[in-house]
C-alpha cells in the first residue's frame, strides 16, 4: 500500500482500466458478430470514455487524446448519425487494440506505443467521425469552457433540508390530485416533472406513481401518456395555487382534485419514505417515471390512449402495479456480488499456511494414533472433526485463487486479428465457457500454449480464402476455443475448420528428419501425435507465424510441467482439434502411498488404473532380461521402482509385491512394482526443483503424517524410460 | 455558511476510480460525511432509503444515468431538494442545458482538481467552513 492515496486511486484506475477493456472489446465483437444493440454501443462508449476520464484525472495525456477521438466517433455512433457498419466495426477493433497499447504503455507496463500506427489510427477514426470533411478540431483542442454557456450555480437553502414544519391544521383534510397526462400535453412539450415540481413547492407533496398502464416494451408507445400520478398535499394549501399549477396544461390531461376526509401523518424529512410502504415497488416506479420521461418526445403524437379509470382505483392498487414497472423501466439488475480486491501475495501466504496446516494435522493425527490415548478419550473423534475443518479450509483457500478463464481468452481475439492479417486469412474465433475456473497459477500459465496453439490452427489449419472457396467452405475460417470441466480437470480445445493434418506431410518431414525409419508403418493417429515429437517443426518451412522457434513439443513439455496432456485429432478436409486437459490447481495432489524398499512414495491416483499382485506365470521375460507382466490381454513393462530411481531393489514380484498399473499420456502403460501399498491420501505438493533439483522419474514431493518427506512419481516420465528400453528403435509417441 | 463536515454527500459513478477520486478530493476540502453508488439506480434507493444533502453524480451509466437520477430525485418529495451536483466528461451544452431544465445546481467538467469541486460546492453551499 502506497501512502499518497492518489498513487493507490491509480492502481485501481488500471485495474478498472482491465475490466473496461474487456469490456470494449466483448462489446465490439458483440456488434462485430451481429449481436449487439443500441445498448452495446452505449456499453462501448461508456468504457471509452471511462477509460478517458480516469486518464484525465492522472493527467495521462497521450491515452486520453487517443481515448477522446476514440469516443467522439462512438459518440456519433450511438446518436446514430454515422452508421456502425462492418468497416467502421473493424477499425474500433483495431482502435481497441491501440487503446490497450496506450494503457499499457501509462501504466509503464508495455512497450511505447506505436506512434505511427497510434496516428494512423486516429486518422481512420476521424475520417469515419467527420465524413470527408476535415476534422472541425484537433483532438487536442481544449473542450469547451464551462463558462460560455452562462451557467449560474443554483443556490442550496440549507433550511430547504431542514424537517417540514408540522402541516398547519386545516378545516379540511388533506388534498388528493389523480393527474394523468394525455399524449397531448407531451406533444406540447410539457413536462410532467416540472408539474410534480411545481406542486411540491406549494407544500410537503407525497407523489405516487401508477404505472399499471405502460404495456410490454414492444408495444410501448413513448409518445403516449401511460403513466398517471396521485399526489397529496396538506389541506392548508389553498385550492386556486394547485389548479394554478395545471392552468397550462388545462384539457390535456385528466385531472381529479379531492380532499380526503382523513388527515395524513406529519411528514418528517429524514424519515423512511412516507409515500412508499412497499419501496421496492416504489422504486421502481419512480424509476419508470424517470426513464419514460426521458423517452417523453417533443413531436405531435398517436391520439391518446383510452383514459384509464384512475380515479375509481383504490391507492393500493395504484401502489402495486403488477409487472409493468419492470417493462417499462431498466429491470431491476441482480446484485452483483460484493468483491473486494486483495492483494495476491496475502492469499498465497495464506494457501501455504494451509498447505502446513494439513500437513501439521496430519503429524498430530498420526502422532496421536501412535499413542495409547485415543480410545480412552474423546482425543480421535476431536482429530477427525479436525481433518474434516481443514479439508474444508483447505478447498475454501483454494476457491480463492480460483479464476476463470477468461482472463486468458479475452487477449487471444487480438492475437487472432493480428495473426490473421499476417498470413492474409480470414478467421472467425468462437470461445466458450470463458467462465470456468481454474487456480490462478494455472490460469496464467495457460497463456502460452493457448496462443501457440491457436498460432499454429490459423497458420497451418485454416486454409487461405481462395482455397477455402475452392474447398466450397466459407472464406471466412472458424477457430474454436473451449474450456470445460471433465472429472476433476480442466479441458481446453482448440479447433479449426480448416484442411487437417497433411499426414503425407508430416510423416515426410520426420523421416527427413531422421525421427522415424523410412519404411515404418504408422497408424494416421501416430503420424498426427508426430508433431509433438521434439525436433519436429515445420514452422521455419511454412513461415515465421507460429513457430518463433518453437514446435509442439515445447508447447508439449510446458503443459506436462503443468501435469497436464495434450492430444491431437484430426480429419482431412474438416479440420483438427488440439485437447488439452490440465489438473485444476498445482497445489495438492491426490495419491496412493506406497512403499518400497524402505522408501515412502506416492503414486498420483490419477494415472494409477489398477493395483495388483503378480503371479509368477504372468511375468514374462523379454529378450531374456527385460520383464513384462501380463495385464488383460496386453503386455505391458514391470518397473522396479526402487531400482529404477536407484536407491535400492524391490521385492521379488511372484512373492511379495503389489504392481500398480499406471498409464501415463497417450496410453502407454506400466505396471510399478513396490513392496506394499500404505493407503490414499491428499498431499500438499512441494517443488522439488526449487527446493532441490529436477529429478527424472520424480514430479516433486511432499511431507507426510509423520514429518518425513515423500517423492511423488512421474508417472510418465517412469513410463516412457521403460518403453525406450523395451522397444527399438524408439518412437515416443503421444495422443 | 455550512460546515463542509456537516454535508451529507453521495458520490455517485460506475467506475471506481471516479468515486475514489471525488471521495479523496471532498475530503481534502473536509466533505466528510460520504456515502457512495454504483450507478443511478443505487444512488436512488440510497436517496429514498436517506436522502442526503449533496449527489454529486456522473452523468453517463448504466441502469439508470445522471439525469434520469436528477429527474427521479426531483420528482420524489422526501429528495427534491437536494443539491446535485452533474460531473460530465466534456462540457456539451445541450446537455448541461438539459440539466438545468430538470434542476440541476451546478456541474463539473472531468478532469477537475480538489479546488474546482470546492468552488462547485460552494457555487451551490456558499462558502464552507
Amino acid at each position: 500500500m502506497t501512502e499518497d492515496p492518489f498513487e493507490a486511486i491509480k492502481a485501481t484506475f488500471f485495474q478498472e482500466c482491465e475490466e473496461l477493456l474487456a469490456d470494449l472489446e466483448a462489446g465490439l465483437l458483440a456488434l462485430e458478430n451481429g449481436e449487439g444493440d443500441d445498448e452495446t454501443i452505449n456499453a462501448v462508449f461508456r468504457a471509452v470514455h471511462s477509460v478517458k476520464g480516469g486518464a484525465g484525472a492522472f493527467g495521462m495525456e497521450a491515452l486520453v487524446r487517443f481515448a477522446h477521438v476514440f469516443e467522439t466517433l462512438m459518440d456519433e455512433l450511438r446518436a446514430g448519425r454515422k452508421p456502425c457498419d462492418d468497416a467502421t466495426i473493424k477499425t474500433l477493433l483495431r482502435a481497441s487494440d491501440v487503446l490497450n497499447d496506450h494503457v499499457a504503455a501509462a501504466r509503464g507496463a508495455g512497450a511505447p506505443v506505436d506512434e505511427a500506427r497510434s496516428a494512423g489510427l486516429v486518422a481512420e477514426l476521424e475520417a469515419l467521425t467527420h465524413g470527408d470533411a476535415a476534422p472541425a478540431a484537433s483532438a487536442a483542442a481544449p473542450e469547451a469552457d464551462e463558462d460560455e454557456f452562462g451557467f449560474k450555480p443554483v443556490q442550496f437553502d440549507p433550511m430547504d433540508l431542514a424537517p417540514a414544519a408540522a402541516p398547519a391544521t386545516s378545516g379540511g383534510g388533506d388534498w388528493r390530485i389523480v393527474f394523468q397526462p394525455n399524449a397531448a400535453l407531451y406533444a406540447k412539450a410539457n413536462d410532467a416533472g416540472l408539474l410534480l415540481r411545481e406542486l411540491s413547492r406549494l407544500g410537503e407533496a407525497t407523489v405516487e406513481i401508477d404505472a399499471s398502464g405502460v404495456p410490454m416494451l414492444d408495444v410501448l408507445e413513448p409518445e403516449e401518456g401511460c403513466l398517471s400520478w396521485t399526489i397529496r398535499l396538506p389541506g392548508a394549501v389553498d385550492e386556486a395555487a394547485i389548479r394554478e399549477v395545471f392552468e397550462f396544461v388545462d384539457g390535456d390531461c385528466d385531472l381529479a382534485i379531492l380532499r380526503d376526509e382523513a388527515e395524513a401523518p406529519p411528514v418528517e424529512f429524514v424519515a423512511a419514505p412516507v409515500a412508499a410502504p412497499a419501496p421496492d415497488l416504489d422504486i421502481t416506479a419512480l424509476l419508470a417515471a424517470a426513464q419514460a420521461q426521458v423517452q417523453a418526445p417533443a413531436e405531435p403524437a398517436a391520439p391518446a390512449p383510452e383514459p384509464a379509470p384512475v380515479i375509481a382505483a383504490p391507492a393500493a392498487e395504484a401502489k402495486a402495479p403488477p409487472a409493468a414497472p419492470e417493462t417499462a423501466a431498466n429491470a431491476p439488475v441482480a446484485q452483483a456480488p460484493v468483491t473486494i480486491r486483495v492483494d495476491l501475495d496475502r492469499v498465497d501466504r495464506l494457501i501455504n499456511l494451509v498447505g502446513e496446516l494439513v500437513i501439521q494435522q496430519a503429524v498430530l493425527a498420526q502422532r496421536v494414533s501412535e499413542t495409547a490415548m485415543i480410545r480412552a478419550t474423546g482425543v480421535g473423534q476431536g482429530l477427525e472433526d479436525l481433518e474434516l475443518l481443514t479439508r474444508e479450509i483447505q478447498d475454501s483457500v483454494m476457491a480463492i485463487r480460483a479464476q476463470p478463464v477468461k482472463s486468458v481468452f479475452q487477449r487471444m481475439p487480438r492475437l487472432v486479428r493480428e495473426v490473421a492479417q499476417m498470413t492474409g486469412k480470414q478467421v472467425r474465433l468462437v470461445t466458450e465457457g470463458e467462465a470456468t475456473e481454474v487456480d490462478k497459477t494455472v490460469v496464467e500459465r495457460l497463456a502460452e500454449p493457448i496462443t501457440h496453439m491457436l498460432r499454429n490452427a490459423i497458420d497451418h489449419g485454416l486454409e487461405k480464402p481462395d482455397k477455402r472457396v475452392a474447398a466450397g467452405k466459407s472464406a471466412e475460417g472458424q477457430v474454436r476455443l473451449a474450456a470445460l470441466h471433465r472429472s476433476g480437470r480442466i479441458v481446453i480445445e482448440i479447433s479449426d475448420d480448416g484442411a487437417g493434418i497433411n499426414r503425407e506431410r508430416v510423416l515426410g518431414i520426420a523421416v527427413e528428419k531422421g525421427l522415424v525409419e523410412p519404411d515404418t508403418q504408422l497408424s494416421d493417429e501416430q503420424i498426427d501425435n508426430l508433431i509433438f515429437m521434439p525436433g519436429f517443426s515445420t514452422a521455419e518451412t511454412i513461415s515465421d507465424v507460429s513457430g518463433r522457434g518453437v514446435g509442439m513439443d515445447v508447447v508439449k513439455r510446458s503443459i506436462q510441467s503443468l501435469g497436464g496432456r495434450i492430444s491431437i485429432t484430426s480429419k482431412p478436409g474438416e479440420g483438427s482439434t488440439f485437447t488439452m486437459s490440465l489438473p485444476l490447481t498445482l497445489a495438492v495432489l491426490d495419491g496412493m502411498v506406497v512403499s518400497s524398499a524402505e522408501q515412502t512414495l506416492v503414486a498420483p491416483l490419477a494415472a494409477i488404473v489398477e493395483s495388483l499382485t503378480p503371479r509368477a506365470e504372468d511375468i514374462h521375460l523379454v529378450g531374456g532380461h527385460t520383464p513384462v507382466i501380463r495385464f488383460r490381454d496386453e503386455f505391458v513393462p514391470l518397473v522396479d521402482v526402487a531400482a529404477t530411481l536407484g536407491f535400492g531393489i524391490g521385492p521379488e514380484p511372484a512373492s511379495t509385491g503389489v504392481a500398480l498399473i499406471v498409464e501415463a499420456e497417450g496410453g502407454a502403460k506400466a505396471a510399478l512394482l513396490v513392496d506394499a501399498i500404505q493407503g490414499q491420501r491428499q498431499v500438499v505438493i512441494k517443488s522439488l526443483e526449487t527446493n532441490y533439483q529436477a529429478i527424472d522419474g520424480v514430479a516433486a514431493a511432499t511431507i507426510l503424517g509423520d514429518g518425513r518427506v515423500a517423492l511423488i512419481l512421474d508417472i510418465d516420465a517412469l513410463v516412457s524410460n521403460t518403453r525406450r528400453s523395451v522397444r527399438k528403435p524408439d518412437l515416443k509417441l503421444a495422443s | 455558511m455550512p460546515a463542509a463536515s456537516a454535508i451529507q454527500t453521495l458520490i455517485v459513478d460506475d467506475q471506481l476510480t471516479m468515486r475514489s477520486l471525488i471521495r479523496a478530493s471532498l475530503q481534502q476540502i473536509g466533505v466528510v460525511n460520504l456515502r457512495e453508488a454504483n450507478d443511478g439506480e443505487e444512488a436512488l434507493r440510497a436517496m429514498i432509503a436517506q436522502p442526503a444533502h449533496l449527489v454529486i453524480s456522473d452523468f453517463n451509466m448504466p441502469n439508470l444515468d445522471g439525469l434520469g437520477l436528477l429527474r427521479a430525485i426531483r420528482a420524489h418529495p422526501p429528495t427534491s431538494k437536494s443539491a446535485f451536483i452533474m460531473l460530465t466528461g466534456r462540457a456539451d451544452k445541450e446537455l448541461v442545458q438539459r440539466a438545468v431544465q430538470f434542476g440541476v445546481n451546478n456541474y463539473l467538467v472531468k478532469p477537475f482538481t480538489a479546488g474546482q469541486l470546492k468552488e462547485k460546492i460552494e457555487g451551490v453551499f456558499g462558502p464552507l467552513t
